[in-house]
């Protein structure tokens, strides 16, 4: 890889600091799994790459506050999918955070680079999306939080201006019984990039919404407004329609290696059924329970 | 008194390196003042290259110096095994994606990575590329080859390197009650050896010593010579244990070009591949099979007629003799009065295949098996019946100049028991069962030095590599058990062409069987020798003296042989040395130039469950069950089978080259070219071995290693087809190719 | 030019403070500039383990990771599993169960499962196939891997 400068920087401002000044010049280091294949094949040349492990206020750690989980930005997927209050209160997101990669991929990565990377087929940014997370942003102008839904742009892009970093990620916990499960396509059972991945949530009350990735510059969240999905009474055979409904903004790329665009339309389909089945599982436990 | 080491399984030799990171391979080896390479090559496969700047190149700090065809010999030295075609490096024009055009010498890997990305090329993309059978055989296709490179050959105006043609019998004569004929394709799939490959050289003043990752030492070794025109005793090839070969690493790819770099720089020059580099370097040759085959009502096979377009790549490597070995058993082991068979080799603008364990016998099988379900289906009658039936039965003679050597039924009646046939199954359950036959070596030379030691400890020099399979475990236990030394006690020094006397070749599951005779018959010049030393010793005729299990058997008492030498030779002490050899000749009238020394025959069962919304298909169970002769060590054999099979299973299931338009591989690496994890294992696996100790090789044996893979792709395929009812005739089954097939069934009905 | 680093950090036990290029990977400095050539290099995406090192308890990609990455870590690389020059329970069993064939996968193999049975003494076959999920081997020696790391499991405490 080509030679560059390194910097540590101690604290969030510090950092700030250094993407002001370095602008496009400039690259983050978190869990490096993505960053240093891109290094390696030149697809990109920074002037500077930032190593964020040695600020205090990101190190890894989740952080039970009034009504939600906060996810430090070092938080790696392997601290998420350990972590006993996110296995209780977010189970779907524990179900992308243990998919991602192998396990030494989920020793390194972070769902905060996992978000910031842009792929639209990142693992997590479907549970993300139906759990309403919260991006916590430090910037020139000081801290904002943006929606994961706006902050997640197209491919390889997010809402970040210049100067800003991702310090921590929201997860609100669900005020009532909720059923949320996480699904995906791949081409092997062992670790595989996902040619699809979805999120299904559903509440007592009826309200369903999936949150899909890898078939579109984004990963979408989209909620059911017929009111079928989220119903417990009617069975999967009689949700088509509705559910189709639900996959409309799906633009699968024709160049794909991974899945043809017939395939992973006729997936969402089946993936999709399939995960609103187990998340309304998990909500009439819920209610059981 | 040692044990009896054959048919036990000692740890494996090299073991302890291998679990402690000390074994060195070729990329752990440092060599003093070396420069390192790095290779440049194009985004496009075919193009004619106009110029090469290296100036900006050459002018970078660390660099030493950018090599290009204009730097080499004119005209260009070209080798390969079978044709000298393949040259050191391109020559003024590019024939397959990611052949190199320039290589950069540095003195640091930075050095040298930077300065290929700084060599300019000037090239043009050039039409008309070759990249499948239907172009290559166009009236107007553009020739792959310079005809001036094809000699005399009737084809040398075509892309077609060489066409077989074999059978026996009439077969428009035979009358059939049916007659089945349909078409199935092969995908290219590379080894994917963990080991990139690697290369290095270094000039010795007065001629060169080369380290390879290479399975064949002395065939590298004569064709350096040769290019060189140096002796023999002046190439020194040093070829540590590969990290896995597969039949990629057979073939010399960059060690002339590596070698070339030394003697220009005076100085050792390393070369170390990257694993996406090297996904450009060697594949599996792919196919396209035309099969048609007649039955009576009952059952019996009456014609068999194949013809297999073999897709190699830009340089022939060893693929058309791939094509030779694999058509000829093209019919497989089946009793069939008459068979026609053709099989060609084309050129293409892609990676040139090469040698992958199986050696086109995967390709064909798929084929053959998969249309023999066919035909059970048309007649009613029960898969594994149908290939009882036509099996050719233990000594019968099956194809000219070669008799069945196995009591195969035994071994297909093993695999339908094990997999459960006929057992009630589930939904979305199928079975599936097939059998392969692969010719194991058509001839050999291998040599072996053993030296029995002073102390009573011994060393086996064979030229052998051991990649994986285990030959030095091997050679150890048979010296174990001829010498009676602990197998531990045993050293067995591979892998230098100034140390370790000739062998032709590591390849066909030959080892065990040829240099494990050359191995043997040491030990017995050994044992000879240790005989006459004591028959003076202890004043008795030598002709009274037998020899069993390491021992001396006098008229009166036993005597080790290790203290009957130690006895003999002292006091000065010393050694006793043996020396062996095993040649398996030419034979001029067998249309592979020899017969086969053993075949490897394999029944694969496989049980599998599909998940019919998705494709997704869950292997439950998968059986192999080969014809061993007999297990030397049955954990090695084991191991090698299970390897086999989920190699097998790779490319039935998961791994294929995607070409884009332009002929350039799209799915480079390991990201989007998958091979099955430790999660992707069926539910269930058994490998079996039937042992009948009636294999030419020392105690019985046959040679294994491949056959657990000859036919994984139809025996999996005709699962899935009970499963589903649907028919596949392209590979891998991938869960889209599954799907796509339920859609078109569905919508068909 | 490279812009270097001053590194202090732990390999195998041994303290180390080393100057390394701060674009180098970890894979880079352990085979190139402090000879611990075990650690093996194949894909260089992280797909295939075997460049696999553990850092402060966790299995990791050396390939993906920066060497100045390490500053103040502890590394164990496979040169480093040997104890007062006895192989572990893991090294001997891969050797009684032929786990190691070409033997190229093999040090990856070793650290990923050395970190499995350091968190989880005691898995079942399903979590030694995740757990090693991220190691190719091409000898396709999955079996015999599992049943090592299993046979080790059950043996020896350390």
């Amino acid at each position: 890889m080509n030679p560059f400068q390194y910097a540590r920087p101690a604290t969030v401002a510090e950092a700030v600091a250094l993407l002001e000044e370095h602008g496009p010049d400039a690259r983050l280091l978190a869990g490096g799994t993505d960053l240093v294949i891109e290094l390696r094949n030149h697809w990109v040349e920074p002037k500077l790459v930032i190593d964020l492990k040695h600020i205090p206020e990101l190190a890894p750690a989740i952080t039970q506050r009034k009504g939600f989980l906060s996810i430090s930005a070092g938080t790696v997927m392997t601290d998420i999918a350990e972590d006993e209050r996110v296995q209780h209160h977010l189970p779907a997101l524990v179900e992308a955070a243990v998919v991602v990669g192998s396990v030494q991929i989920r020793a390194r990565a972070t769902m905060a680079g996992n978000i910031c990377n842009g792929s639209p087929a990142a693992d997590t940014a479907p549970p993300l999306l139906v759990y309403d997370a919260v991006v916590v942003v430090a910037g020139p102008a000081g801290t904002r939080r943006v929606a994961v839904n706006d902050f997640i742009v197209g491919p390889g892009k997010t809402d970040l201006q210049r100067g800003e970093l991702v310090t921590a990620i929201e997860l609100p916990i669900p005020d009532r019984p909720y059923g949320a499960a996480y699904t995906r396509l791949t081409r092997r059972r062992g670790t595989d990039l996902a040619s699809i991945t979805l999120c299904a949530g559903v509440d007592a009350a009826g309200a369903a919404r999936i949150a899909f990735g890898s078939v579109g510059p984004r990963a979408f969240l989209v909620e059911d407004e017929s009111g079928l999905l989220g119903d417990p009474g009617i069975r999967i055979e009689d949700k088509v329609e509705p559910l189709d409904k639900m996959f409309e903004l799906a633009s699968p790329s024709l160049k794909s290696l991974r899945a043809s665009p017939d395939y992973r339309l006729a997936m969402l389909r089946v993936l999709g059924a399939r995960a609103l089945e187990t998340a309304l599982g998990r909500l009439t436990k819920e209610l059981v329970g | 008194m040692s044990a009896q080491s054959v048919g036990s399984s000692p740890r494996r030799g090299g073991g302890y390196g291998r679990v402690t990171g000390h074994q060195e391979y070729l990329a752990d080896i440092k060599l003093p003042d070396m420069l390192h390479v790095k290779l440049v090559t194009l985004d496009v496969a075919r193009a004619r290259i106009n110029s090469i700047d290296v100036s900006e190149a050459e002018s970078l700090p660390g660099v030493a110096f950018v090599m290009t065809a204009a730097d080499l010999p004119d005209p260009m030295p070209r080798f390969g095994p079978q044709f000298q075609d393949r040259p050191v490096i391109a020559d003024g024009e590019t024939k397959y994606h990611g052949e190199p055009v320039a290589a950069v010498a540095a003195e640091t890997k930075d050095a040298a990575e930077e300065g290929a990305r700084r060599v300019k090329v000037d090239y043009e993309k050039l039409e008309g590329g070759i990249f499948n059978v239907t172009d290559a055989l166009a009236p107007d296709a553009v020739l792959v080859q310079d005809p001036s490179l094809r000699g005399d050959s009737p084809f040398a105006q075509t892309n077609v390197i060489d066409e077989k043609r074999f059978g026996w019998g009439d077969i428009e004569a035979q009358e059939s009650d049916l007659v089945v004929e349909d078409n199935f394709q092969f995908p290219m799939v590379t080894h994917f050896a963990i080991e990139p490959h690697g290369f290095m050289a270094a000039p010795t003043g007065d001629g060169i010593e080369i380290w390879s990752t290479i399975q064949h030492p002395y065939l590298l070794q004569k064709i350096m010579a040769k290019m060189l025109q140096l002796p023999l005793s002046k190439v020194r090839v040093h070829a540590p244990d590969p990290g896995g070969g597969f039949g990629g690493k057979q073939i010399p790819k960059f060690e002339p070009l590596v070698a070339f770099m030394a003697l220009r720089a005076g100085r050792p020059v390393r070369l170390v591949l990257t694993l996406d580099e090297t996904f450009q370097q060697v594949r599996r040759s792919s196919a396209e099979i035309r099969i048609r085959a007649g039955f009576t009502s009952e059952g019996a096979l009456t014609f068999m007629d194949v013809e297999t377009n073999f897709l190699v790549g830009a340089y022939v490597d060893i693929a058309d003799r791939v094509v030779s070995k694999s058509s000829y058993a093209a019919a497989g082991p089946y009793r069939i009065p008459a068979v026609k068979i053709i099989g060609r080799t084309i050129v293409s603008h892609t990676t040139p295949s090469t040698a992958f364990r199986g050696f086109g016998i995967p390709q064909i099988g798929w084929a053959r098996e998969s249309l023999i379900d066919e035909a059970a289906l048309q007649l009613g009658m029960d898969r594994l019946e149908i290939r009882l039936l036509n099996l050719a039965r233990y000594k019968e003679a099956f194809i000219p100049m070669e008799e069945a050597d196995g009591d195969w039924e035994q071994t297909v009646r093993t695999a339908a028991k094990r997999i459960g046939w006929g057992d009630p199954l589930p939904p979305n359950r199928g079975r599936g069962i097939a059998v392969g036959l692969k010719s194991g070596p058509t001839t050999g030379l291998s040599y072996s030095t053993v030296r029995l030691l002073y102390d009573g400890s011994a060393m086996v020099y064979a030229g052998t590599s051991d990649m994986g399979q285990g030959a030095r475990t091997i050679f150890a236990q048979i010296a174990s058990d001829e010498l009676g030394v602990p197998v531990e006690q045993i050293s067995v020094v591979m892998g230098d062409t100034a140390v370790v006397p000739y062998d032709q070749q590591t390849s066909a599951s030959r080892s065990s069987v040829l240099m494990g005779t050359a191995v043997q018959r040491a030990c017995f010049d050994i044992q000879g020798k240790v005989r006459a030393m004591a028959a003076e010793l202890y004043g008795v005729d030598e002709a009274a003296i037998k020899i069993d299990s390491g021992n001396l058997l006098l008229p009166d008492r036993d005597v080790a042989i290790v203290d009957a030498m130690q006895q003999a030779l002292a006091p000065l002490g010393g050694e006793v040395i043996g020396n062996g050899e095993m040649r398996k000749q030419k034979d001029p009238n067998h249309p592979l130039g020899g017969t086969a020394a053993f075949f490897e025959f394999n029944c694969t069962a496989s049980e599998v469950e599909v998940d019919m919304e998705t494709g997704h298909v869950t292997l439950v169970k998968h059986v192999t069950v080969g014809d061993v002769g007999r297990s030397l060590n049955p954990q090695q054999v084991t191991a090698q089978d299970d390897g086999a099979a989920i190699q097998g299973l790779g490319h039935t299931l998961m791994e294929h080259y995607i070409f884009d338009d332009e002929g350039r591989i799209r799915n480079i690496g390991a990201i989007d070219y998958r091979i099955l994890t430790s999660m992707d294992l069926p539910l269930e696996m058994h490998s079996e071995s039937i042992e009948n100790a009636d294999g030419p090789g020392p105690y019985g044996i046959k040679g294994v290693s491949e056959g657990s893979l000859l036919v994984t792709a139809p025996a999996v395929a005709a699962a899935v087809r009970e499963a589903t009812g649907v028919l596949i005739r392209d590979l891998p089954l991938t869960p889209q190719r599954v799907w796509e097939a339920l859609q078109e069934a569905k919508d068909g009905s | 030019m490279n812009e270097t680093l001053t590194i202090r950090t732990t390999i195998n036990g041994r303290k180390r403070t080393i100057d390394v290029a701060v674009n180098h990977t970890l894979l880079d400095v352990l085979r190139d500039d402090i000879d611990l050539t075990g650690t093996k290099e194949c894909c260089v995406v992280g797909e295939c383990g075997a460049c696999t090192v553990i850092v402060d308890g966790r299995p990791m990609n050396s390939c993906l990771m920066l060497a100045v990455e390490i500053d103040g870590k502890e590394v164990t690389t496979v040169e480093g599993l040997e104890l007062d020059g006895e192989l572990s329970a893991l090294q001997a069993a891969f050797l009684d169960e032929s786990a190691a064939q070409c033997g190229f996968c093999i040090p990856g193999q070793l650290m990923s499962a050395t970190a499995l049975l350091a968190e989880n003494p005691d898995p079942s076959v399903e979590e030694v196939q995740e757990g090693l999920a991220g190691n190719l081997c091409r000898c396709a020696g999955y079996e015999q891997i599992t049943k090592a790391v299993l046979a080790a499991a059950k043996g020896v405490p350390r």
